[in-house]
């Protein structure tokens, strides 16, 4: 790897490390190996959303014309939200693609991470049927966004109702995070869920 | 009295000149209120491809170099693409929009594209397709200024 890049990210490491964001448990950043080019990032859901309280895991890969191309993240947490792939993590944000600077860092794009939580783009998808959800029962969709989070990034607030439809399925022998993705791509009708796995 | 010519600013024919029978056509367009037409042609032809070229050679090349001052070390100011502190004896890269960086930093990036890191401020660049587009955003936006501006004037 290039030097520019490791050498940056060290340095990059100190001032994560040392961020007020940081000292609040805001976001957090850590090394998979030696390398420098493969680390984890980890960032709060924010207030009043529905990801408040969860810790959603990133995969960040640094490639080696690191500062001038930006780093590849996507979530290893699941999570439903309509810039986020529900199925492979994937994430639709333009600072990851063409709008990346050579001055922006780790801690900004953890940041705006964070802030495309609290605000998803739902006219620039990446996750279609998330989006349209968003667009036209935005009340399902953040009990939807609540039940993933409490399920896979241990926020805090249930949704009970919805956590009771997916324990229905299971006991029935299905997959629990198939029931779970049929039950919300289809606005938690278990008859139209059901009907969607078995086909 | 100021003169027909700069009332509607524009300059006489020289000699021997045709008028341009074309740019003629296009303002007639233009201010027949096709200009959103023109837009969307703009932004079918660039938006598939934001990503704005290379600044211009010559432009990078004449940027000022000036040398790292004792009070820049003082201050820790970094280079805000590599992050490592300025030390004395070297030489900082001045863009127009005041920001600095090594030579060695910002060069890889304004050969990829245009606009400085930390602001986005654009340089020029040697893509004649892209200046005018640049061009036709900076039109639209005095256009849309005008018409805001006359509403105002009547409405207002």
């Amino acid at each position: 790897m290039a030097n520019i890049a490791v050498a940056r990210i060290k340095r990059e490491f100190k001032e994560v490390v040392k961020s007020e964001e940081v000292a609040k448990c805001h976001i957090k950043v850590e090394l998979v190996d030696d390398s420098f080019t493969s680390l984890r990032g980890e960032i709060l859901g924010p207030p009043d959303t529905p990801y408040e309280g969860g810790t959603f895991i990133l995969d960040i890969r640094i490639p080696e014309t690191y500062p001038f191309n930006p780093p590849k993240v996507q979530f290893l947490t699941k999570i439903w939200h309509p810039n986020i792939s529900s199925v492979t993590g994937a994430i639709c944000l333009d600072i990851l693609k063409d709008q990346w600077a050579a001055a922006m860092t780790l801690r900004t794009v953890l940041l705006s991470l964070q802030a495309l939580l609290a605000a998803p783009e739902p006219d620039d998808p990446q996750d279609a049927v998330v989006a349209r959800q968003y667009k036209e029962t935005s009340d399902i969709f953040s009990q939807t966004a609540r039940h993933w989070a409490s399920n896979y990034a241990s926020a805090p607030h249930r949704e009970p109702v919805m956590d009771d439809k997916v324990a229905q399925l299971k006991n029935m022998g299905f997959d629990e995070h198939k029931a779970r993705v049929a039950l919300s791509t289809h606005n938690w009708d278990i008859e139209q869920a059901m009907e969607n796995i078995l086909s | 009295m100021s003169s027909y010519y700069d009332e509607h600013d524009c300059s006489p024919l020289a000699d021997g000149e045709r008028p341009n029978h074309m740019l003629h056509l296009a303002r007639l367009l233009i201010d027949g209120g096709y200009a959103s037409d023109l837009d969307m042609e703009f932004e079918n032809l660039f938006s598939g491809e934001k990503k704005a070229p290379p600044a211009s050679k010559k432009v990078v090349e004449d940027l000022p170099k000036i040398p790292v001052s004792p009070a820049d070390v003082s201050k820790n100011t970094q280079c805000p693409i590599c992050r490592a502190d300025f030390e004395l004896g070297e030489t900082m890269l001045q863009m127009p929009c005041n920001h600095h960086f090594h030579s060695s930093c910002i060069n890889p990036w304004l050969e990829r594209t245009n606009s400085c890191p930390v602001c986005r401020h654009e340089l020029p660049t040697d893509d004649p397709d892209y200046e005018e587009y640049k061009r036709h955003k900076a039109r639209k936006v005095q256009r849309d200024f005008e018409l805001e501006s006359l509403h105002d004037s009547m409405f207002g």
